[in-house]
């Protein structure tokens, strides 16, 4: 079984979604995600050794290549793709039992920007590495972060803005959200946004890239 | 000495008698300029750019209504949040297939309309023909961006007949241009590539699939013997080289936040020409009319010996304060004048 775990881990980290994709070339004709993940699961495992055994360690070498720009956008969303083949035969078992996955993420671009690439493959990780992403989509008014907040709560706010013009909108919500409750915990990112403005919005965390939402919720879920 | 004899100093890499410049602004950034300027200012005179831009940056598109517009290769626009150029609604191509579709016609009087009459109100000034969209964003105007970036690792072949075919009618559009209206000085493609860091799809993709049709699109407007400008937002440093190699002669936004402006400069100068650089991420919207000076002078010193043409690193946008406008337009047109012109 841990040589199945290992190749749902090289499956992640390469993107190879399924026996049938021709993505990556040197995987040809092998098992991809979907089939391991039912393999493992047919085989007994569970869903939560599944997700931390295969997915995780192969999201995080994703997401660490990306960093290093050892991997671009193409990659990164086979990856997902195949995450989410795996993804399939989980969630239903995750919403069946007890299992906890790591926390609540809630994700959204901000009012008035409808930019989603980067919000996408920041839920994509965050996913792959154990959280339950809430992706509110693009155009997301504060009523709507602070909705979900409450209906999750100990979940952690992820606010995405491209824009400079939409910059303005992303202090309005995280003002209102801090305003409606100081201790729900607010992270940003995105092409225009630093730290600084992280600070000056009253933000509790930038980030650069995907991977460092990931470890800042995996620093708050330690 | 006309506008048009100054960039093309600069785009043969001599030292121009000062630094030409060519500022665009959004529908937003307009109004603002009108508020402080009066209702009925021609912006394009007051600001003097230096370019007259034929064809459509952003594509042919025309009203559907219910705020929607249509493009020439069937893309549908909402026109809502983003007015100047719009968002992209659902997929014209869902699957990596051309099955049943039908290519623009390059022949299509629309992509001609009107040039006469410019070239005619604006002899002075360096003709452009724009081709906006003009290979990966046409790619994924047409199959959705995710898809798009998909298609690179599962479909390299359609990728690869796509992007010929869109690089076939570019080429046919510039074949039509520089044959109709000698007066035309270059073509301005434009096609994003860059991130905030690096490519978005990688250096090892573009070179495999984008570049090949750049190269031949390139070669087809030197052939005309037209000069060709390109735009690509982000960190296209990586590329620069690659780009000088398939005869670019200037390099359009120059963004001061994702690449070191001053570095560039000096180590392109003469080979390439840059046409961009004030801060449009953090100086314009955030920064105040002395940063926006100090910043506009240090790029005018950097341009004066050639190989440059000034201009904000995007379309102004509307969250741009009146006075840092004001402010560069002031500068730019001040050192024109105190050479003289």
């Amino acid at each position: 079984m841990e040589e199945l775990y290992k190749k749902l881990s090289d499956c992640i980290e390469f993107g190879k979604i399924n026996k049938v994709s021709p993505y990556p070339p040197q995987m040809k004709d092998q098992d991809g995600a979907d089939e391991i993940t039912k393999q493992l699961l047919d085989g007994g495992a569970s869903a939560d050794d599944v997700l931390q055994k295969g997915l995780i360690i192969g999201m995080e070498k994703v997401g660490i290549k990306f960093r290093e720009n050892q991997v671009f956008v193409p990659q990164v969303l086979m990856s997902a793709k195949a995450m989410d083949a795996a993804m399939k035969y989980l969630k239903p078992l995750f919403a069946a039992s007890a299992t906890a996955r790591k926390g609540i993420f809630i994700i959204g671009t901000v009012e008035g920007d409808l930019h989603d690439i980067g919000k996408n493959l920041v839920a994509m990780m965050v996913e792959g590495n154990g959280y339950e992403v809430i992706d509110l989509g693009t155009d997301v008014k504060a009523e709507k972060f602070i909705e979900a907040a409450d209906q999750n709560p100990g979940a952690v706010l992820g606010l995405s803005a491209l824009l400079t013009t939409t910059m303005g909108n992303m202090e309005q919500i995280t003002k209102a959200i801090k305003a409606h409750n100081a201790n729900i915990k607010v992270c940003i990112g995105g092409a225009p946004v630093n730290e600084e403005f992280c600070v000056k919005i009253g933000a509790d965390k930038y980030n650069p890239d995907p991977q460092g939402v990931v470890e800042f919720l995996n620093a708050m879920s330690a | 000495m006309t506008k048009k004899e100054v960039v093309k100093m600069v785009l043969d890499g001599k030292k121009p008698p000062y630094v030409p410049w060519d500022c665009k602004f959004t529908i937003e950034a307009l109004e603002k300029m009108k508020a402080h300027y009066g209702h009925d200012v021609d912006v394009e005179a007051l600001v003097e750019n230096h370019f007259i831009k034929l064809g459509q940056s952003s594509g042919f598109k025309i009203d559907i209504g219910n705020n929607r517009k249509k493009d020439i290769f069937g893309t549908i626009w909402d026109m809502t949040h983003e007015k100047d150029i719009g968002n992209v609604e659902g997929l014209v191509l869902p699957e990596a297939s051309l099955d049943g579709y039908e290519f623009p016609d390059p022949n299509d009087p629309i992509l001609y309309a009107g040039i006469e009459e410019k070239i005619a109100a604006n002899k002075d000034k360096f003709i452009l023909y724009s081709i906006g969209f003009s290979l990966f964003e046409r790619y994924w105007c047409l199959r959705g961006m995710e898809n798009a970036f998909m298609d690179f690792m599962m479909y390299p072949d359609f990728v690869k007949e796509l992007l010929g075919k869109i690089a076939d009618f570019n080429i046919a559009v510039i074949k039509n241009v520089c044959e109709r209206y000698p007066e035309v000085d270059g073509i301005y493609f434009g096609d994003d590539w860059g991130a905030q860091k690096k490519l978005m799809m990688g250096k090892e993709v573009w070179m495999e699939f984008l570049y090949p049709e750049l190269k031949r699109m390139y070669a087809n407007t030197k052939s005309y013997g037209k000069y060709q400008l390109i735009h690509s937002c982000g960190d296209i440093a990586e590329i620069i080289p690659e780009l000088i190699e398939a005869g670019v002669n200037c390099i359009n936004p120059f963004q001061p936040e994702v690449l070191d402006v001053d570095d560039i400069m000096n180590t392109y100068r003469g080979k390439a020409s840059f046409h961009g650089g004030l801060s449009t991420q953090k100086t314009l919207p955030y920064g105040s009319v002395e940063d926006v000076e100090k910043e506009t002078r240090h790029l005018l010193e950097l341009g004066k010996e050639g190989s440059y043409i000034f201009c904000p690193s995007h379309a102004t946008e509307g969250d741009t304060p009146i006075e840092n406008i004001v402010a560069f337009i002031n500068i730019i047109k001040a050192q024109k004048a105190a050479a003289g012109y």
